[in-house]
């Protein structure tokens, strides 16, 4: 059951199957007594329960003395009244001042722990931060940005706006945008602290000034509303396990009559010829491996439905196939290469599968490479762009 | 440099205005930073507190001033105001406190205390938990000076 409650910039919610209570928004009252609700109600939530608590500010952006005077000495209350009681509370690393701040209350009582969420935001956050990914990551951006850089213009983006890049990942493509588009203000997000440095750093080393890169959990991101003519997010989505609540926030922080602007994969339809069969075969497991770890490879075509769904108007669909024909197959080659020894590697393992499976997966990246590099063959890589406008 | 003059009365008309003022202070102030938005965040937190206390505890009328100004990594805040001598022993005592050897075990009673938080623990915070170095002055006019210099980010992060 899930109960909530609000006052004016600040809620609560209760999840009573996780046994967490989650305060969200901007707590900063004069007097405690306004926060005498929310008290209530972490009091009700937690009359049921037994073992461990949980108490989440992850999304708890800002909150003054007042507040956590009145919060923090109800959750001593707790657990030195209550034997049968321990309480965890979550903070998160976007927030500068929340794990410092509610640190202290693991000195207070031995029944409170405190720890920073950040490695979770998304499920495969462990796998696209391998430091060998980065390759791929940069090598895929060059392929893609050949189709890119003019479908760009064709959803609306124009020099001199207002950008965001959300979940820039390592960077390369927002230093695209810097140089192609000359945006007027270009803001680069990602979860990733180790992308962002290394994103700095490639700025820094190629001179390209003007992107401001910040940390951020795009779901839930501490960009102000209505800022930005133009948000780009790239395969994101699909690394998501509710894409919804990406979509959510990337409409926040559009302006009225902006432009948001997705790309994502569906990676059952990347093809080969020669050995086409076998190829298939593989790439289909790929979409099962990823829905292993609740993440949706095949969500490109769907794009239209969730810009829809997410109150977009114009809703703008196409997609577009990057192959070994572009000019480059080595480079189609090595990102099919790393695919395999990411996919027919690290999260097969994860996932368990038996060596004679993961023989026959592995073949399907090799055969690929295979088709890429033939001299006669072809190989191929299809990619959705969407892109939507919030509504005036 | 930005600089917010307005009348002590006019501020403390509402609550709300430390929030408000510390958010959009916060914004101007962090642009070309190393992550504006986690900055944008710090500082906000920080200015609010100052502000609150200030709200809390001045003298009966003339201005508030607040004016910022970043040197490097360094970013002060000075808030000028009005406070007669009870107003300034407050902040004196305040000041005192973070100047001792248990200035953060002060800070930690301050928070936890069972009764209602004292005027003074968004100036503990600040000096303790945010490594703020705070200074107070007498400005003349029947008004004083609080300054805080904060280094809120870690160029080698």
């Amino acid at each position: 059951m899930i109960a909530e409650n609000s006052t004016q910039s600040f809620q609560w919610t209760y999840n009573e199957n996780d046994q967490e209570f989650a305060l969200h928004g901007s707590l900063r009252p004069q007097k405690a007594e306004e926060l005498s609700k929310c008290i209530s109600a972490l009091d009700q939530s937690v009359s049921n329960v037994s073992g461990k608590f949980y108490v989440n500010v992850r999304r708890l952006v800002r909150m003054n003395n007042v507040a956590f005077h009145a919060i923090a000495g109800k959750i001593l209350d707790l657990v030195r009244g209550r034997s049968d009681l321990d309480v965890h509370v979550t903070t998160s690393s976007v927030v500068g001042w929340a794990t410092r701040k509610f640190a202290v209350l693991e000195t207070m009582s031995e029944k409170i722990t405190v720890s920073e969420y950040d490695s979770e935001f998304y499920p495969g956050q462990s796998f696209v931060e391998d430091s060998e990914f980065i390759h791929v990551l940069r090598t895929q951006t060059k392929l893609t940005w050949k189709h890119e850089k003019d479908l760009l213009r064709e959803h609306g983006l124009k020099p001199g706006m207002q950008v965001a890049d959300i979940c820039c990942g390592i960077g390369d493509f927002a230093v695209l945008l810097q140089k192609e588009f000359s945006p007027d203000r270009l803001v680069a997000l990602d979860h990733s602290k180790s992308s962002l440095d290394y994103a700095r750093q490639v700025a820094a080393d190629f001179g390209i000034k003007g992107i401001d890169y910040v940390f951020g959990d795009a779901a839930d991101m501490l960009l102000e509303d209505d800022q930005f003519d133009f948000v780009t997010c790239r395969h994101s989505l699909q690394v998501f396990d509710r894409p919804e609540l990406i979509l959510k926030e990337l409409f926040r922080i559009c302006k009225p009559g902006g432009r948001i602007y997705v790309t994502n994969e569906k990676n059952s339809h990347c093809l080969g010829e020669p050995r086409g069969e076998s190829i298939q075969w593989t790439y289909n497991e790929v979409a099962k491996l990823w829905h292993h770890f609740d993440m949706d490879i095949e969500i490109g075509p769907k794009s239209r439905r969730l810009l829809l769904e997410g109150g977009f108007e114009d809703v703008t669909i196409g997609s577009f196939m990057v192959t070994s024909t572009d000019g480059d197959p080595q480079g189609f080659a090595d990102i099919i290469a790393s695919w395999k020894n990411l996919f027919a590697g690290k999260m097969a393992s994860e996932r368990g599968d038996d060596a004679a499976f993961v023989e026959r997966f592995a073949k399907g990246f090799d055969d690929h490479i295979f088709a890429a590099l033939h001299p006669k063959g072809y190989a191929g890589w299809p990619i959705w762009v969407a892109s939507g406008r919030k509504p005036l | 440099m930005l600089q917010m003059d307005l009348d002590i009365g006019d501020f403390c008309s509402n609550w709300a205005h430390c929030d408000l003022f510390s958010a959009y202070l916060a914004r101007m102030v962090s642009h070309n930073r190393l992550d504006s938005l986690l900055f944008s965040n710090l500082y906000s937190s920080a200015l609010n507190e100052l502000l609150e206390t200030v709200f809390r505890v001045h003298g009966n009328s003339g201005k508030l001033e607040c004016s910022v100004r970043r040197q490097g990594g360094l970013d002060r805040i000075e808030l000028v105001f009005p406070a007669d001598e009870d107003t300034f022993a407050v902040y004196r005592e305040a000041i005192d406190k973070l100047s001792g050897k248990d200035a953060e075990k002060l800070y930690l009673e301050a928070l936890f205390t069972e009764d209602e938080p004292d005027a003074s623990l968004g100036l503990l915070e600040l000096g303790v938990d945010y490594g703020a170095r705070l200074a107070i002055d007498r400005a003349g006019d029947g008004r004083m000076c609080l300054v805080a210099e904060l280094t809120l980010e870690d160029e080698n992060e």
